[in-house]
């Protein structure tokens, strides 16, 4: 990404640099690159969008980032000027998502931002989709969030054991960019689902505490799998207050499954739901009773739902990974996430 | 030719940081209205109601005006500000037990401060640095807050009503003692 003049690089300078903006507190705990006018220039001549606008927003901090703060985060993250319209979109999904407006940044959930990137942007910036998306070994996946969370650091100002107060933390927590594998998938993407025309690029985000794995490549019918979902997701592990909103990254041949078998993803949706649950006596077990809450105390019999209604807000469901292995991820989302898909210009 | 690196950390000026962040205290808390500002954290509306009804029997003729914050890590609404200020001649905040409430219950305490509000802001000690942190951001880094132990959310009735006790003489003090603060200089 450099001008093209042909320069000897320089090793030491390099580590020097590295080792500067470590003692700076600018970065995450991995290196960073510097950013300059001249790469922030090439950050910002990749959107439309004016420099001095406010893309971001901590009410509680009376903080606000613009455009040209974003680009400098983005510029140290490792983001490629292509990515940076992702970033942004991503800026734009999280300040409608209540939970990281209203300190899901500072939780001691420590959750990070899953982006989730539709349409054929995936393509033209390389983000990856199909096999190993969650994980390390693409660019654009890693850096993207970076990019997000070098923002919350240095923008709004919010570190680790300072105002940031993550009792464990969240492996990855920066790292959480993936592709929805629509050619692999049977149903209508998440963007489309959100509301958006298909073929539009765009970007959802919502903050993310974990990911479970479920692993049944030994089904024998759509059911079975269903049924491991629900087993998973009605983990009362997750679950604080009445809810655990929760969702689902299905791989491909999961997926297909459910589709052959007649099902699209509401239908989906609402299988789970409806099953997902425990009753009041087994919550008390695990010292998560709920008779406290309005509407209590309940019976020991009572069905607590672990999620509240088949939305895609309450459920959301995405398709990705490679069809190597039926294995799915359930996550669970902090708070409610907006249930909207943002345009990538 | 050699670029300059570009800091990335803002810093920002917070207007408000130029009111002080402390009001004139009564002398005492006879006949006052007190407002206990719950903001929906397990247990923090009943530790609340025990400190106020410890304070209660240290003050005569108190009313006690129970309000609650639905959004615990958001700044005060507008109009639940003209509501405390209409009603309470002081108020008690709390309980700030997580990352982002606690720091959130220093910005209120410091925000009705800088109205004219004395204020008494609870957090546990699990929090005392995302509590400091906010202090300082707001401009009064000194802005003293009381603290009670981590965690609350699974306190019995009668512990409940022991925090209470444990809590009341410092509440009591901060409403009506404090001495004014100094404005941040930055």
């Amino acid at each position: 990404m450099s001008g093209g003049n042909a320069v000897a690089l320089d090793p030491e300078v390099a580590a020097g640099i590295a080792e500067h903006i470590y003692e700076q507190g600018w970065t995450d705990g991995l290196p960073a690159l510097p950013a300059t006018a001249e790469s922030v220039e090439r950050m910002l001549a990749a959107t439309a969008r004016d420099p001095e606008e406010i893309a971001a927003q901590h009410p509680q901090l009376e903080r606000s980032v613009t455009v040209r703060e974003i680009a400098v985060n983005a510029v140290m993250a490792g983001c490629l000027p292509e990515h940076f319209p992702v970033v942004l979109a991503a800026w734009d999904a999280l300040s409608a998502d209540r939970a990281a407006r209203g300190g899901g940044w500072q939780s001691t959930s420590g959750p990070g931002p899953l982006v989730i990137v539709n349409g054929p942007i995936r393509d033209r910036i390389g983000v990856n989709s199909a096999g190993g998306a969650l994980g390390p070994g693409f660019r654009a996946n890693a850096t993207i969030p970076r990019a997000i969370g070098l923002t919350v650091r240095n923008s709004f100002g919010i570190r680790p054991r300072e105002l940031e107060q993550a009792t464990i933390g969240t492996v990855g927590r920066w790292q959480m960019c993936i592709g929805e594998n629509e050619e692999a998938s049977p149903w209508e993407s998440l963007s489309v689902e959100a509301g958006l025309d298909p073929g539009r690029s765009a970007v959802s985000a919502m903050l993310v505490r974990t990911f479970e794995v479920v692993d049944n490549r030994s089904f024998t019918s759509h059911e079975e799998v269903l049924a491991d979902l629900v087993d998973t997701v009605q983990r009362a592990g997750a679950l604080i207050g009445r809810h655990s909103p929760t969702g689902i990254i299905l791989n491909p041949e999961h997926a297909r499954l459910f589709a052959e078998a007649g099902m699209g993803k509401q239908d989906v949706r609402e299988w789970i739901v409806a099953r997902a649950g425990r009753t009041e006596a087994q919550l008390q077990a695990v010292g998560k009773g709920l008779s406290h809450l309005p509407g209590g105390p309940f019976a020991p019999d009572h069905f607590h739902p672990t999620i509240a209604d088949a939305r895609l807000a309450t459920l959301p469901i995405i398709v990705a990974g490679s069809s190597n292995a039926a294995m799915s991820m359930v996550f669970r989302v902090l708070g409610l996430w907006s249930g909207q898909s943002f345009p990538v210009p | 030719m050699i670029a300059e690196m570009i800091d990335p950390t803002k810093r920002p000026r917070i207007e408000s940081a130029a009111t002080p962040a402390s009001a004139g205290r009564p002398r005492s808390l006879d006949g006052l209205r007190i407002g206990l500002l719950g903001n929906t954290k397990r247990n923090a509306d009943l530790i609340l109601d025990a400190v106020g009804a410890q304070l209660a029997r240290r003050a005569d003729a108190v009313t006690l005006v129970p309000r609650t914050k639905t959004q615990f890590a958001m700044p005060l609404p507008v109009d639940l500000i003209e509501e405390l200020i209409r009603e309470c001649d002081v108020v008690v905040i709390g309980v700030g037990d997580c990352g982002s409430c606690s720091a959130s219950a220093v910005a209120d305490g410091i925000a009705l401060e800088r109205v004219g509000i004395p204020t008494a802001v609870v957090c546990t000690d699990a929090f005392v640095d995302p509590s400091a942190a906010m202090a300082g951001l707001k401009g009064a880094p000194d802005f003293p807050f009381l603290l009670t132990p981590h965690p609350i959310a699974n306190l019995a009735v009668d512990e409940i009503l022991e925090r209470g006790a444990q809590l009341a003489d410092g509440v009591l003090h901060r409403l009506i003692d404090e001495p004014a603060l100094v404005a941040a200089t930055a």
